[in-house]
């Protein structure tokens, strides 16, 4: 282990600036999925009526707090699909180094330590600063947690960095199996792996039990069970939309690269739409996540407005048990959970768009080279993100709005159900950020068709 | 082919000095190329041979010295100007990594066409016939990664030469090939230079393949090696 | 395609018929266009020689309008010996007689300059390269030029390598002759 150790730390001391994005990325990733783990530790144990002196109140009711258990369950969705991205950084460098360790000897099981090693360290101190912050910040609030909440907070503090070691090496299954690791480009052409689709399938089971709600009654209902059930099966089916739009995005890429490049006119779009049809699931994952929070945020857009209108008749008729700052404080919080995993996809798919750079640069400098203009390089780049992601938000905002109506549908209590045209800006919204995180890679490429690529033959 | 001392260069680099890093790649080299000439640049590994081609062909900036190609100051081109020059005036084959490897090699060799405004109909016709005239229309529709590395080479031939270049860089076009291989690729290079009065500055290390150019400079520690005997 | 094997060559060709001296040396220069063409003298000793030995034989004469011509023709014998030879493997290289190393190390004996020797030696041997590699490349070329040229260019390169390494050796070579 010993020798694992200092091989692994000279080879991230010897590694290039990639290699610290990596590091860095990661464990702001392992910062933000601790963070949340933490919270959610210490929410769930707590039974009954707690003061809180943070949440405006919304952590004080056994209720409410399960709501916001839920929202920082789904928080934790974009928060993976960033760490996944940075496991991309530098992955087929990383591939070829570790081919190189297993041709010069090492054994599997050594190589696989290494990688973790790799990975582990970075998670550990992105997971080890936000305990302790957190701890702090934990006994000034609450005199005396719960036994429980501690032991929660032990187990997410551990548990991040192994998931992240064990992650990073499963990530590196083929180059271990193979001393010439993968020589070739990581194409994965055929698809999300097997391991993909069973998750799908599982994701599907909760579906399949909320759809039975109705003839089997709500399993919300059932005290212990149906409590830690409930947000779990929230849970799960966002991960299954997400799941869903990873292969829609794929899929659509496929489609539309076809399409493209056998009618495309102009280079950037010839380049961009080849690129698509050859490697449609290279930003399906990042688009997927992209997807995910399309439909939750037009989606609540829409119950949003109807929720706020119905509100407002009901306080005008008197009928509010609670404060209106009650009720408003909650939809607002929920707004800035949405925008905070907004903001983590759109991290994630600038981190993306720049590793696809990175990845290519030598051939980039090449076509540079070879007079293809700077500006053609950067319109396929852009394109590449902007054509799958044209179709998925489209579809992503149309089914958010479907949910928005269907809300306005259901509470025609106190209001005449109205269509909530607000959330048609939604997607809109999500698509130009999306742009301009795309857009961030463009410096890079400015740096990648320098000459000075061409001298590593 | 040989059009004498009286002929004025068409590219000349004159005391060219380059440093990478720490490593001077050129220390005042010098070289010309004349219209319609195929001129071989030898030497070891690490002899400023690349770097020589990379600064005559707008790629690289010289730390110091002087490019001229048609009575203009390649080194102090803008970079717009350059990427049109090497769009038209310059044709470059690497030893690989030229072609996108994700288009077909029909889709390659109408890139530069497309990209000087052709339709995709009008560019993938010429780009046809110079697959002809290479022998790939048989591989038209592969990408790079589907042919064998001389089909490879070939459209990239074809690729720089689509646009009727005047010159043609190649940097050890034969550097990833058999002898037969080899053979071909240059020998479709040599016909076709001389057919349509292409210069072409050949990289190699390779005697043999340096033995296709009218003339040879070789260089040694970023430097012209002088030769007692010129060809 | 050497001098030793002439009279393997020309018994080769005389296989696919009779015929007389000068045109079997039309035939052999047309057949390997870049050895040393065969002189005349040379060609009619060789078949005096393979008659001599029973290899070949005298078919007539052939007049055909012009000066009367002596015909030859194999003989079964020379079948055999053609087969024999044809089938034997040729030594590779046993003793190869290196002018180019001789004169560098006399150079260095000699006090002169073989840096510089072999920096002419090396623009000749190019020069003669590019020529073969031009004959191999002009329009037409047949495929027994374009593989004789392939022969001569694989052993000039072959030269060319060594001269290569040799002369960026030249230091540690000469202080190994001074000091022998």
């Amino acid at each position: 282990m010993r020798a694992e150790l200092r091989l692994a730390l000279l080879l991230t001391r010897g590694s290039n600036r990639r290699e610290w994005w990596r590091v860095v990325l990661t464990a702001i990733g392992a910062v933000m999925a601790t963070g949340i783990g933490l919270v959610i530790m210490v929410l769930v144990p707590m039974t009954g009526h707690h003061d809180v002196g943070v949440g405006s109140g919304l952590l004080d009711e056994p209720g409410t707090r399960g709501g916001v258990i839920i929202a920082l369950m789904l928080l934790l969705i974009p928060v993976f699909g960033f760490l996944g991205q940075c496991a991309r950084i530098g992955a087929v460098h990383r591939d070829r180094r570790l081919a190189a360790l297993r041709l010069a000897g090492a054994t599997p099981a050594q190589v696989r330590r290494i990688a973790a090693l790799e990975t582990g360290p970075a998670c550990l101190a992105g997971s080890s600063v936000t305990t302790v912050f957190s701890v702090l910040l934990l006994l000034r609030l609450w005199q005396r947690p719960a036994p429980w909440a501690w032991a929660g907070m032990a187990v997410v503090a551990v548990l991040v960095p192994v998931l992240g070691a064990a992650v990073s090496v499963l990530a590196l299954r083929g180059v271990v199996a193979s001393p010439l690791g993968r020589l070739r480009r990581v194409r994965p052409t055929a698809g999300p792996g097997r391991a993909f689709q069973v998750a799908t399938g599982l994701l599907g089971l909760p579906a399949v039990l909320v759809a039975m709600t109705p003839l089997t009654g709500d399993p919300f209902e059932f005290g212990v069970v149906g409590f830690a059930l409930g947000p779990l099966t929230v849970f799960a089916l966002c991960l299954l939309v997400g799941a869903s739009a990873v292969w829609l995005a794929g899929f659509s890429s496929r489609w539309l690269g076809r399409v493209l490049a056998a009618r495309a006119q102009r280079p950037a779009l010839l380049i961009a739409a080849e690129r698509l049809y050859d490697d449609p699931w290279a930003a399906s994952r990042t688009h997927g996540a992209v997807l995910l929070v399309t439909v939750v945020s037009t989606g609540f857009v829409g119950v949003r407005q109807t929720l706020l209108a119905d509100l407002e008749a009901s306080r005008r008729m008197g009928q509010l048990g609670m404060d209106m700052s009650y009720y408003t404080n909650g939809i607002e919080l929920t707004a800035a959970a949405i925008l905070v995993a907004l903001a983590i996809v759109l991290t994630g798919l600038a981190v993306g768009t720049a590793e696809s750079l990175a990845t290519r640069r030598r051939g980039l400098a090449t076509q540079h080279a070879a007079g293809v203009p700077h500006g053609v390089l950067a319109r396929a780049l852009l394109l590449e993100t902007a054509l799958p992601l044209a179709c998925a938000v489209t579809v992503a905002g149309i089914g958010g709005m479907a949910i928005g109506v269907w809300y306005a549908s259901l509470t025609t209590e106190h209001t005449v159900p109205d269509v909530p045209y607000a959330a048609l800006l939604v997607p809109l919204a999500v698509y130009g950020a999306c742009m301009l995180a795309a857009a961030t890679a463009l410096p890079l490429l400015r740096r990648s068709v320098r000459p000075a690529e061409l001298r590593y033959a | 082919m040989n059009n004498g001392e009286n002929a004025v260069p068409l590219l000349a680099a004159r005391d060219l000095a380059k440093t990478h890093g720490r490593t001077q790649a050129l220390r005042g080299a010098s070289a010309e190329l004349r219209a319609g000439e195929i001129l071989a640049v030898t030497g070891a590994s690490g002899s400023g041979k690349s770097t020589l081609l990379h600064c005559l062909a707008g790629i690289v900036r010289p730390d110091a010295g002087s490019v001229t190609y048609g009575g203009e100051r390649l080194d102090r081109l803008p970079e717009k100007r350059l990427s049109g020059l090497r769009r038209g005036d310059f044709g470059v084959v690497f030893q690989f990594g030229q072609l996108i490897p994700e288009l077909t090699a029909l889709d390659n060799v109408a890139l530069p066409l497309m990209l000087a405004g052709s339709s995709r109909g009008d560019a993938q016709a010429r780009a046809g016939e110079w697959l002809e005239r290479f022998g790939v229309r048989g591989q038209a529709g592969l990408r790079p990664g589907e042919m064998s590395g001389g089909q490879a080479q070939r459209t990239s031939l074809a690729r720089a030469l689509v646009t009727g270049p005047k010159v043609v860089f190649a940097d050890e076009p034969t550097g990833a090939l058999d002898s037969l291989a080899s053979e071909q690729v240059m020998t479709a290079l040599v016909h076709t230079a001389r057919d349509s009065g292409t210069a072409v500055l050949l990289v190699t290390h390779d005697a043999q393949v340096a033995a296709y150019a009218d003339r040879e400079v070789r260089l040694s520690d970023g430097a012209v090696v002088p030769t007692g005997v010129t060809a | 395609m050497m001098l030793m094997s002439t009279r393997h060559v020309l018994l080769g060709l005389l296989v696919s018929g009779p015929s007389h001296g000068y045109d079997l040396k039309r035939r052999h220069d047309e057949r390997f266009p870049q050895a040393r063409p065969l002189a005349y003298g040379q060609v009619y000793t060789t078949l005096q020689r393979l008659v001599r030995d029973g290899l070949a034989e005298v078919d007539g004469t052939d007049a055909d309008g012009g000066p009367e011509r002596t015909m030859y023709r194999s003989t079964t014998e020379g079948s055999h010996e053609l087969a024999r030879w044809a089938g034997e493997i040729a030594p590779p290289a046993p003793f190869v007689t290196n002018e180019i190393f001789a004169k560098v190390v006399v150079s260095i004996l000699s006090g002169g300059d073989p840096e510089a020797y072999l920096k002419a030696q090396r623009a000749a041997h190019m020069k003669r390269m590019r020529e073969l590699t031009a004959v191999k490349t002009a329009k037409g070329a047949d495929l027994s030029t374009l593989l004789s040229a392939d022969y001569a260019l694989n052993h000039l390169d072959a030269d060319l390598r060594w001269m290569t390494t040799t002369a960026a050796r030249l230091t540690t070579l000469t202080a190994e002759v001074d000091t022998a």
